[in-house]
């Protein structure tokens, strides 16, 4: 019992951590918190259900295709959204992030609800990942098995890129110091527009992949924004690793707590966030500024 | 607006067309006016109010939230201005928030989920039950009077501690896994929308349906949406308005199909209320000769109306509840509808779904004694 909700938990915060990668990965080296990550994880979905009818409808392959194209339409959305105003606006104060994050939510939600209507709409799960693995009597999915897969290897490949690569020594270069960045003659704009197109990206998938698990509908942006957040309260804005241990944390305390406290599942993540911001705001966090700088 | 409010307003639309193009009402044409609630309570109480006051308007329906609709009341009572819901039906409107302006048109909460109850108590299989319900008002009041009224046509029921998961949940697993702990023979959901639909989805693959069976709210709108991912068996609903169960009735039959001419889809349990609620308020208006509030009040009760749903609909005076019924069946895939529909359905009628006089006397007494 314990473990079949244990493993369910553990389940679902690798989905929660798949779609804090890319929040947690832009605020890490741009400082902007972009509300608007909900809304690419909710157009990944919308333009797997979109893409999948001419991509051999209900196969994995076609899935997997659908779910990339998806993510990579959502990257280039990203792209040029930070071309044309994010990159304005990153000397300015955190309202004007916020004002045109949340201007780019009301137009993504507007634009969904004309292309899409206001009626939910389903994906087919691909027969491959709709099965489950029976074990003494308890169900474990294949589909979460999957999901928890590529969890993993986006986790390992934006630690091997970040730690590995040039471009991660940029990335980990901006997040310690920007105006150093700049002076050694690195174009802080590429990098910026570059991780701004990877979060992008890493939401698109996010939603792309959910698609078949649940119900798509336009007001998807809210309710996962509000997750995300969650998640990277706990971990710390800009801390991969601590995003991945929110994640989990959150989402094994949600299924611990509907199976013994059912009643006060919701609350006790409430609780567990406000607990995190007290101690962190005391200052005992010794690692507070570890972040994408120190992988 | 979200899917289930759309259609009724679509259902709406239609109504208002069919009306003006007959003359209007008492020869004046209808002015339909739309406003969002956005699901807030005092957004809604805040609309309500505009309406009434800057736009003089001589009634106000709709209502999705059951929170929504209780601010609402409180405005159309103060304001002395008729409001019907045909979504919403949370019983307090009814009973303890009762004022004379407000009546529903759908059997409330509490018949519904009494309904549920009745259906689950004919299984004599059926040993424990896992209630489920989201976490608002609905939900809540859904799953206490499920319980209450299961506990008392099956005492020997092993009545597992209700889940109460937030509502529109996107991740319904914990919930399905914890419920599947209590090895029950049934889980009574009182969830809809999107939430249902992904406890559906995600409850085949943890072999929900394979180990148990889920009886739940099921309006037309989700059986539309999921399609072939509803499972072949283990789903009952009940539903309040299902159009493939009235299209004997020749008024629910041209309903049907004017909207599907209109729309190219079939109406869905919320299109039906809606429109189904206009025409009683067009007949009541009619019998009162007049829109003026308490000459409609007044016709309220007195009208006997042949609808969608039914012959001989009529609005009780005690709490102004309309004498709906509620219909219960197994869900199935008949291929006669590019969706599933229900079959072996039981229209359970107003002698079930309307609380006895008795109760709604006591649960305003004892809310009396509570404030």
């Amino acid at each position: 019992m314990l473990i079949v909700q244990v493993f369910n938990g553990l389940m679902e915060g690798m989905m929660l951590f798949l779609i804090a990668s890319g929040l947690t990965l832009i605020f890490g080296v741009s400082r902007i918190i972009n509300f608007a990550h909900g809304s690419f994880y909710m157009l990944g979905a919308f333009l797997v259900y979109q893409f999948l009818p001419f991509l051999f409808d209900g196969t994995l392959a076609g899935f997997v295709i659908a779910v990339i194209g998806g993510a990579l339409v959502v990257a280039a959305i990203g792209w040029l959204f930070e071309r044309v105003f994010l990159r304005h606006i990153y000397q300015s104060n955190e309202l004007m992030q916020l004002i045109i994050t949340v201007a780019l939510v009301l137009i993504i939600r507007d634009a969904v609800r004309l292309l899409w209507g206001s009626n939910d709409v389903v994906v087919s799960m691909p027969p491959e990942l709709s099965n489950a693995i029976e074990i003494s009597g308890s169900y474990f999915p294949v589909f979460q098995f999957a999901i928890f897969g590529v969890g993993l290897f986006v986790l390992f490949m934006m630690v091997a890129i970040i730690r590995f690569t040039r471009a991660g020594v940029l990335l980990r270069a901006a997040t310690d110091d920007r105006g150093m960045v700049a002076l050694l003659g690195v174009n802080q704009g590429r990098v910026f527009a570059a991780v701004f197109t990877a979060g992008s990206f890493l939401a698109g998938l996010a939603g792309g992949l959910a698609a078949p698990f649940g119900d798509i509908n336009y007001l998807l942006d809210t309710n996962v924004i509000l997750e995300a957040f969650i998640v990277v309260v706990i971990g710390g804005l800009g801390n991969l690793w601590g995003a991945l241990a929110g994640a989990i944390a959150v989402g094994v305390l949600k299924s611990l707590g509907v199976l013994y406290f059912p009643r006060f599942a919701m609350v006790l993540i409430f609780v567990i966030m406000a607990a995190v911001l007290v101690v962190r705001s005391m200052n005992l966090f010794r690692n507070e500024s570890r972040g994408l700088g120190e992988l | 607006m979200r899917g289930l409010v759309g259609s009724e307003l679509k259902a709406v639309r239609l109504g208002v067309a069919q009306l003006n193009k007959a003359g209007g009402l008492l020869n004046r044409k209808i002015d339909l006016i739309v406003r969002d609630s956005k699901t807030k309570p005092n957004e809604g109480a805040k609309q309500a109010r505009d309406l009434i006051v800057n736009e003089k308007v001589d009634v106000l329906t709709g209502v999705c939230s059951s929170a929504v609709m209780l601010a609402m009341t409180a405005v159309s009572g103060e304001l002395k201005t008729p409001l019907y819901s045909t979504i919403g039906n949370t019983q307090k409107a009814n009973i303890q928030a009762f004022q004379p302006y407000f009546w529903q048109t759908q059997a409330n909460a509490l018949g519904e989920a009494s309904a549920a109850a009745e259906f689950v108590a004919l299984h004599k299989n059926w040993k424990t039950v896992v209630p489920m319900g989201f976490d608002y008002e609905w939900g809540h009041t859904s799953v206490d009077t499920f319980v209450s009224h299961l506990k008392r046509l099956r005492p020997d029921m092993v009545i597992a501690e209700p889940l109460f998961p937030k509502i529109g949940e996107a991740n319904m697993t914990s919930y399905i896994t914890a419920a599947l702990t209590k090895n029950p023979d049934v889980v009574y959901e009182a969830v809809f929308g999107s939430g249902l639909i992904n406890l559906v989805k995600q409850g085949k693959s943890f072999g929900l349906f394979k180990r148990s069976n889920l009886v739940t709210l099921m309006t037309v709108d989700v059986m539309q949406s999921l399609g072939n991912a509803m499972p072949d068996k283990g789903v009952a609903g009940y539903a309040r308005a299902p159009f493939f169960e009235l299209m004997g009735n020749p008024k629910a039959k041209a309903f049907v199909e004017a909207f599907k001419a209109k729309y190219n889809k079939y109406p869905d349990d919320w299109a039906v209320l809606g429109y189904d609620g206009l025409m009683f308020y067009a007949e009541v208006v009619k019998k009162a000769g007049s829109t003026d509030a308490d000459k409609v009040i007044k016709a309220l009760t007195k009208v006997s109306y042949d609808g969608l749903r039914g012959k001989g609909m009529t609005v009780r005076a005690l709490d102004h509840q309309m004498s709906a019924p509620v219909w219960v069946g197994v869900v199935t895939k008949t291929g006669k509808y590019p969706f599933p529909i229900m079959k072996a359905v039981v229209r359970v009628g107003p002698d079930k779904t309307v609380p006895l006089a008795a109760l709604v006397k006591a649960l305003r007494a004892k809310a009396k004694s509570n404030n």
